[in-house]
């Protein structure tokens, strides 16, 4: 399994595997702005044949009004690739590139309340805290834990 | 802005602004309250065309557009107008004839060079970019963007060092580079030291990383291109270096771990023994620094061999067996292309189940006793190893065992399945998964490889059932937001079944589906063409660009294309619709009758989704709300596509991009060469022949083509120029032969592999010869087909035979209206007694 920061090249293939995998989907574009925007922060698993089973698709918040921060907008690994960790070494070079290039204090994510097996990755495996509740933040209407963790003490 | 007087003037240049700012309605009340007055002034006529647009009016904005350049045919304004209107319909070629108009009579005009200059780069007209890049330079040199954008115009024409000379240029204008990295400004660094690169001086660029150092924020590309520079220039020991702080950034990136392999002097392939000892010792060493490291675990069972592989294998594979790592066996998999290294695994799998039966551990040797999981997983590895080899009996009897021993994992429905469709039986297969499916139906995953598996058995309406259970739910047609989100794998294997099935028009839409995407694909870089240059993420905007040049040769386009050029093909050999299945083996009047029948259904069909769209009309606030996506089929047969005038015209579409961007492949030739030949373009299918000659001499398929093209040039007696060429090659395509001996020779050489699609070819290209020579009588000619494919029952073609190429010779059989197609089933059978195909 290898490990590496995404390209142009992967953003076919991460389309592919987030439609595979989650029911957020995004058109092309979008993967195209995160990719054009801060290039350093999505990341790809790739298999021993060079297929894209595992994404982290990443960019900053830049809401003037808070500090500039991280935020995963999706994370995914196929289920066949579970059980390798794969999901939190992408996270963790995501979270460095986040803190050594865009200089963030912490990174934020959203996790659908009924997702139990994506909450405990992010709260003890990740050691992400749960922030709040937001009402109704999916489509389907079901609640999102606005989860956080900081990056850089200071 | 002539002859307005002063009020208007005014109002007229509040109506510009409402446009920039987007106020569309406000803007469109100005234009009118001036055009009262002054009905015939041209430029307030072009603009309120162009409100008129965004009020989604094509008719109207295209009527006053025009009307207003009518009355003023100088006006800069009327023709950026009208170029911003065939901009909005994606019509650049002739909007970037306006935007030059509309330059002619306001040379300086910023906005107009850029809007010129944004469609340059979209239709790849480089050297106008570059052109309009240096008349924005000059009125505004004090912008880094307009730099810049020079210099990514040099680098997409292959000059990088002038790319090199402008940013050097800019880079000596700046006076205060902030003291801490500022985002931007690394980027655009880090940008020039990319042109050095592709320019070739790695020595230079090397040397400017040094100088841009303390100003860079992407810490680790430097670090990666200081490694790259270093071992490009052969100073290994400084590059061992760079690699290892590296891997200690990311301890699971093969890209340094083949660097430092490299650069301690133990690169290439091939590894000599001793080699193969150091390359051994160095990973066990990372290991030890980088204990989580899956690629340092890994890394060793590519190089080792022999012994050395047998045991380090076996400490892997028990390490993941005790894990539960399902991808396990995919991940081994990929070292069996070394036989040697095959025949271990399997020897190590089947006594880790021996010695688990018996005591408990992976081994004999100790009192170790593994957990329960242990035996599942290596049951689970044991039917993925058998599947491999296509021994189905073995596989089912491991996977059987692995399903009693836990019968709610997800994972053993799922290779069940895939065991099964090996084995022909598609019906099976689905059910597998769909009880996979339905351990767990949180999972998107599972949802969308059971629908796959019910689209390969061409259940459609089970599949598209099942698919949408995980699409938005909020639209009238949940199918649609699949093709909103662009899910390319829907897409296609929907059409692929639909091709299956003989619905020509509903596989046509959805290769169409997959031509969208791309279409899309390519339109979204248009807005990204500013603002890269905004964000001055030049590295990732090259790449985008020339993403986008090679997109066509994306293996989902290229799939989708094949299969669409079947379809068209299929719609030219059968005008009055394709054979089904049920068709295969009637007469003609039997066809006619059995089409009738079918037509009759189609119009129900119809008739009900007429009902269901007025219905749906009827309660239509919901679909509306949605948008696009909540929208009612309004031609769900795909009529549009099957119904068309020339459809190896539109074959010839979807191979266009395939001759520019995959011409390296095979198919696309031999795919061209069926469009070619049908339309009678004797050179141009030629040409595809040489091609394909080239690329793979001895491929099955070209054989049967080079005879078909051979008996059609007798046939249609070509023109002497025609004649001409195809002589000057003939002798390099047939050598010399004539087609009996051609094919004879075509046999022999290909004996000893035992290729089974080679001597379906051949047995093709016999029944054609023998065919088109009257003296032969049709049961001779099919006697001779028949003869060669019945052939493949021999021991010798056992290894290569598969269900498909089974299929195929029973499709052929079938076509020719063999009358022992009934025998090639009952023997098909004994090979593949679990394959519908053959019951």
């Amino acid at each position: 399994m290898n490990i590496r920061e995404a390209t142009l090249d992967d953003m076919i293939p991460m389309q592919n595997c987030n439609l595979h995998n989650l029911p957020e989907n995004y058109q092309m574009k979008y993967y195209f702005y995160h990719s054009l925007t801060w290039p350093q922060l999505s990341y790809v698993a790739e298999d021993e044949k060079g297929r894209i089973v595992g994404y982290v698709l990443a960019k900053l918040e830049e809401d003037p009004a808070a500090e500039p921060h991280g935020h995963i907008t999706s994370l995914s690994v196929m289920r066949t690739y579970r059980r390798l960790g794969v999901a939190e070494k992408l996270m963790t070079q995501s979270q460095n590139a986040m803190r050594d290039v865009f200089n963030c204090k912490y990174v934020s994510l959203h996790v659908r309340k009924s997702n139990r097996a994506a909450l405990q990755l992010y709260r003890d495996t990740l050691n992400f805290t749960v922030q709040d509740i937001e009402k109704k933040y999916y489509a389907d209407g079901e609640d999102a834990y606005a989860c956080r963790k900081i990056l850089r003490e200071d | 802005m002539s002859e307005l007087p002063p009020k208007e003037a005014n109002l007229f240049r509040e109506i510009l602004k409402c446009y920039e700012m987007k106020l569309y309605k406000l803007g469109f009340k100005g234009a009118e309250q001036i055009l009262k007055k002054f009905p015939e002034h041209g430029e307030t006529l072009a603009m309120k065309g162009l409100f008129y647009n965004h009020m989604d009016k094509k008719e109207e904005a295209y009527e006053f557009v025009k009307k207003g350049l009518r009355y003023n045919l100088r006006s800069h304004i009327c023709w950026h107008v009208f170029g911003l209107l065939h901009r909005s319909d994606k019509n650049y070629e002739e909007a970037s004839k306006c935007y030059i108009n509309a330059l002619k009579y306001d040379k300086e005009n910023i906005q107009i060079l850029r809007d010129l200059s944004l469609l340059q780069m979209q239709m790849r007209s480089l050297e106008g970019y570059i052109d309009t890049r240096h008349q924005l330079l000059e009125l505004r040199p004090q912008n880094r963007q307009y730099w810049v954008a020079v210099a990514i115009g040099y680098q997409l024409t292959g000059k990088p060092e002038l790319g090199i000379k402008v940013l050097t240029a800019y880079e000596e204008t700046l006076k205060d580079i902030p003291s801490t990295p500022d985002y931007e400004h690394s980027e655009m660094l880090l940008y020039h030291n990319s042109l050095l690169e592709e320019a070739g001086d790695i020595q230079a660029a090397l040397d400017h990383l040094s100088t841009i150092e303390k100003h860079v924020c992407d810490r680790k590309s430097l670090k990666e291109k200081r490694a790259k520079y270093l071992l490009a220039l052969g100073r290994l020991g400084e590059a061992e270096a760079a690699y290892r702080a590296l891997l200690s950034i990311n301890p699971d990136n093969m890209a340094y771990f083949e660097g430092l392999r490299t650069s301690v002097g133990l690169g290439g392939e091939k590894l000599s023994a001793e080699e193969q000892v150091k390359v051994l010792e160095l990973l066990k060493g990372l290991q030890k620094e980088y204990p989580r490291s899956n690629a340092a675990k890994r890394l060793p069972l590519r190089y080792a061999t022999g012994e050395a592989f047998v045991k380090i294998a076996d400490e892997y594979i028990c390490s993941m067996l005790r894990k539960g790592v399902p991808s396990l066996f995919v991940n081994i998999k990929t070292l069996y292309t070394d036989k040697e290294k095959e025949q271990a695994v399997e020897k190590l799998a089947l006594g880790y189940l021996a010695a688990l039966d018996k005591s408990k551990g992976f081994d004999h040797s100790g009192p170790h006793i593994e957990p329960p999981t242990a035996l599942l997983w290596t049951l689970y590895f044991l039917a993925q190893h058998f599947d491999f080899k296509r021994n189905t009996d073995q596989a089912l009897g491991y996977i059987n065992r692995a399903i009693e021993h836990t019968p709610t994992l997800v994972e053993l429905y799922m290779t069940k399945g895939r065991i099964l469709k090996h084995a022909g039986d598609y019906i099976a297969a689905m059910e597998a998964l769909n009880e996979a499916r339905e351990l767990d139906l949180q999972d998107r995953f599972i949802n969308t490889k059971c629908t796959k598996y019910m689209l390969r058995a061409d259940k459609t309406v089970e599949a598209e059932k099942t698919v949408v259970l995980f699409t938005r739910a909020d639209i009238a047609n949940p199918l649609n937001d699949l093709v909103e989100m662009q899910a390319q794998w829907f897409s296609i294997a929907a059409g692929e079944s639909e091709l299956r099935q003989k619905h020509i028009g509903r596989a046509l839409k959805r290769f169409h589906q997959v031509h969208k995407y791309f279409v899309d694909y390519t339109e979204d870089q248009f807005d990204f063409h500013t603002y890269c240059l905004r964000k001055m993420t030049l590295r990732a905007y090259v790449s985008l660009v020339r993403l986008e040049d090679q997109l066509r040769s994306h293996p989902f386009y290229v799939r989708a294309a094949h299969k669409a050029i079947e379809c068209y093909i299929n719609l030219f050999d059968h005008p009055e619709g394709a054979d089904t299945e049920e068709m295969e083996g009637m007469t003609e009047a039997e066809k006619k009758k059995y089409r009738n029948k079918q037509r009759k259904a189609e119009l129900k069909a119809q008739q009900e989704a007429e009902d269901l769209k007025k219905k749906s009309i009827a309660n239509g606030d919901a679909s509306k709300k949605a948008g696009g996506a909540g929208k009612v089929d309004e031609d769900p047969e795909g009529t549009k596509y099957s119904k068309v005038e020339d459809p190896l015209a539109e074959a010839l579409k979807f191979l266009k991009p395939l001759q520019d961007l995959a011409s390296e492949r095979i198919e696309t030739h031999l795919y061209g060469f069926n469009i070619y030949i049908r339309q009678k373009k004797l050179l141009l299918a030629l040409r595809s022949l040489l091609k394909a000659n080239k690329i793979e001499p001895n491929n099955a398929t070209l054989h049967e083509q080079l005879v078909r093209f051979a008996l059609e040039v007798q046939k249609s007696s070509p023109k002497p120029g025609v004649k001409a060429v195809i002589d000057q090659h003939w002798s390099t395509l047939y050598q010399g032969q004539d087609l009996v001996a051609f094919t004879a020779a075509f046999l022999e050489k290909n004996k000893d592999f035992g290729s089974v699609n080679h001597v379906i070819s051949a047995a093709q290209a016999s029944y054609l010869i023998s065919s088109s020579d009257n003296k032969n009588s049709k049961s001779e000619s099919l006697s001779k087909g028949e003869k060669l494919l019945f052939s493949i029952q021999d021991d010798q073609y056992q290894k290569t035979r598969s269900v498909e190429n089974a299929i195929l010779v029973q499709t052929l059989l079938k076509k020719w209206r063999s009358s022992r197609v009934q025998e090639w089933n009952e023997k098909a059978k004994t090979w593949y007694p679990r394959a519908t195909a053959f019951k």
